[in-house]
């Protein structure tokens, strides 16, 4: 795996940048809990050229101050795409990042071979409310995003600082380590919030059938953050998709299935 | 020394297993444990404790906005603000203020200021704040990642409003108006002095000494750990050559009576009822990502100035709370003697004192009030006399200035 910085709009924007493998390009948008080289997209690679970038505000990324909501992020991303060179090609966004796919999609659907939406966001049906994200306790989070609360991911998310808060002395070496993830989590998060606070519902709906190319939708089974509910509400609206629900999976699913999510995204693009 | 009695307006009848029952007391306290009778008795209740420190003797009277809670029942302050211009005379009515992000247009604020302003004969405090996270992003869905932004255009768009003599047109990130133009404009010229509460973020002190605001330090952590937040303020304000105690206050729960033994038995469990049911709030909802700035995350001052949404916190009891300093109370010699070294310590030359705290019922307040306001206050209120160049620059114009015997001066 290769990572770079890219300039965007003269320097406007720097953004990190994560690609390996060979073939048909494939553009991954990762979700509200940011961008790692994981077995996923590893094992995508094995047969594809895998484009991730970082979105702004995420880590390194830079500029996101300069972007307002959803709009802005669009022409953010056409810019990225034009800057990257990519037409014609695949595209998979997963929670946020899925979200943000369709948006594109919508905007310029003859750029976008095949479009895969692994539990995306975007849409708001009252019956099955997207869960709080941004003010559930990590252990509930944990719940929600993993179905294996015993795996190492799992673990990690449900013992993350924000349980230590309250009694945080910055002179230490956990003080330091407590704020470092408050900083990052503050960030990263109130990036996500400028297009799913309070709500995430920034009008997908009204926009979602114009993807009239072949679509994907994946969705764990047991997602806690969007329920698989809303696989249905986005099947109601697409003109040409099919929906895959993943056993044993919850919001994080190409985390804890990603072989067999992996193979579902492969095959399904490779279908040229 | 200026000496306000501020209220909360606190929802007094909360059942005893509020705390084990329900995780917050904000945003999804249960609706089914509101009962408007009881609202009825505390809203004039509330009012009539106001009017009574004024009175009683005190400079000036406090409300603030909430929202979706149990801790304050005011979510528009500017309602109780009016009643108190009528039913008082000469205190400031000091409205503690109005969370100005979540007003579109935000010369909303602006109009209904200059109007409680024009009642009262020039009595108005106007308090600009962010507001708590609770309040602003999960009550009235603003995004946090903005709402800093907001409020500060918010704030430069309402004191234009306040003070421009022509027509101007106003074209904001947030809000575009082609005529800005409202009528009535404050009575207070050039516009009433402007209170910041702060809880802790560090671009607030640097802010208020620029603007030559008054800043106010609204914690419940006492006046012990009020010295950190404080100390910033000050550090900021003596690098601008700003030494002045008047542009400073501070919060304080006081309760007064005959002996120690007295004091706990009386307010002892509205004390408890507050710091255990009042502040009990959802850890989530007490800080939105973004909410704090990126800057005050990293002084790390969040953690130790914040007094809600602190997960696991133990519950207190009256005694623990007496020695941190969270509550004073004692004698009026003993509570004298205490506010003294906090305002001299802190530097400060407005203290907001809150007499009626949690579950207390009315005729305690009242009891509270009268004795804070006559056997306390008039002690404190000649601290700051020696120094001639400390004058209260942030005291409204219409507002009566008293001397230690509470007479006009």
């Amino acid at each position: 795996m290769k990572e770079s910085s890219l300039p965007v709009r003269n320097g406007q924007f720097n953004v990190d940048i994560l690609q390996s493998g060979d073939g048909l390009p494939l553009l991954f948008l990762h979700g509200i809990g940011g961008l790692q080289w994981d077995p996923f997209l590893e094992r995508l690679a094995s047969s594809h050229r895998v484009i991730a970038p970082r979105m702004p505000g995420f880590g390194g990324s830079t500029g996101s101050e300069t972007l307002s909501d959803i709009h802005d992020l669009v022409y953010f991303y056409l810019d990225l795409l034009d800057a990257l060179d990519l037409r014609d090609f695949g595209i998979v966004g997963h929670s946020l990042g899925g979200m943000i796919a369709a948006e594109l999609a919508a905007v310029q659907p003859e750029r976008f071979t095949k479009v895969v939406l692994i539990a995306p966001l975007g849409l708001w049906d009252p019956e099955h409310p997207v869960l709080d994200f941004f003010s559930v306790a990590p252990a509930e989070l944990s719940q929600a995003m993993y179905f294996d609360q015993k795996s190492e991911a799992a673990k990690a998310l449900a013992s993350t600082p924000q349980a230590k808060l309250p009694e945080v002395d910055p002179d230490t070496e956990e003080g330091k380590a407590v704020i470092d993830f408050y900083v990052e989590r503050a960030k990263s998060m109130s990036t996500a919030a400028k297009y799913l606070w309070p709500i995430p519902n920034k009008g997908l709906s009204k926009r979602l059938h114009r993807l009239t190319q072949q679509t994907l939708l994946i969705w764990g089974a047991d997602d806690g953050i969007c329920p698989p509910a809303y696989g249905i509400d986005f099947m109601d609206t697409l003109p040409n998709a099919t929906l895959h629900l993943v056993p044993e999976a919850a919001h994080m699913v190409c985390v804890e299935q990603p072989d067999a999510v992996a193979e579902l995204v492969a095959g399904f693009v490779g279908e040229a | 020394m200026k000496l306000e009695m501020f209220h909360l307006a606190p929802y007094r009848g909360l059942p005893d297993d509020f705390r084990e029952k329900y995780r917050s007391v904000w945003v999804d306290v249960p609706s089914h444990l509101f009962d408007p009778e009881k609202a009825h008795e505390y809203y004039n209740q509330t009012l009539d404790e106001l009017v009574y420190a004024a009175e009683m003797g005190y400079d000036g009277i406090c409300v603030n906005e909430h929202h979706q809670n149990a801790y304050g029942l005011m979510p528009s302050p500017n309602l109780m603000a009016a009643a108190m211009a009528r039913q008082t005379k000469d205190v400031a009515i000091i409205v503690m203020g109005n969370s100005i992000a979540l007003y579109d247009p935000p010369i909303r604020v602006a109009e209904e200021m200059a109007m409680l302003d024009c009642i009262s004969g020039g009595r108005l405090v106007a308090g600009l704040p962010v507001g708590t996270s609770m309040d602003t992003t999960f009550a009235y869905g603003v995004n946090p990642s903005i709402i800093r932004e907001k409020h500060a255009e918010a704030e430069e768009l309402i004191l234009r409003a306040w003070t421009e003599d022509e027509i101007f047109s106003f074209d904001g990130k947030y809000t575009q108006l082609r005529y800005v133009n409202i009528w009535p404009k404050p009575m207070q010229k050039p516009h009433p002095p402007v209170w910041v509460p702060g809880a802790g973020s560090i671009e607030t002190w640097q802010q208020t000494v620029d603007k030559g605001f008054l800043y106010a330090y609204l914690s419940y952590s006492g006046f012990k750990r009020g010295q950190k937040v404080m100390g910033g303020f000050w550090k900021n304000a003596h690098a601008a050559g700003v030494d002045n105690p008047y542009q400073a206050g501070f919060l304080q729960l006081v309760c007064v009576g005959d002996s120690e033994q007295e004091v706990a038995d009386k307010y002892g469990p509205h004390i408890e009822y507050f710091f255990n049911k009042m502040l009990h709030v959802y850890a989530g909802f007490a800080d939105a990502p973004g909410y704090r700035t990126i800057e005050t995350i990293k002084a790390g001052l969040m953690a130790q100035t914040s007094s809600f949404g602190r997960p696991g916190a133990e519950v207190a009891s009256f005694e623990q709370l007496k020695e941190q300093g969270n509550v004073i109370a004692g004698t009026p010699k003993q509570v004298t003697e205490q506010l003294e070294y906090v305002i001299k310590d802190l530097h400060i030359g407005h203290l907001m004192i809150l007499n009626q705290v949690g579950s207390m019922p009315h005729e305690l307040a009242l009891e509270n009030i009268k004795r804070t306001a006559t056997e306390v206050v008039p002690n404190l209120r000649h601290i700051w006399n020696d120094n001639p160049e400390y004058t209260d620059d942030w005291w409204p114009s219409g507002a009566l200035v008293r001397d230690g015997a509470g007479a006009a001066v």
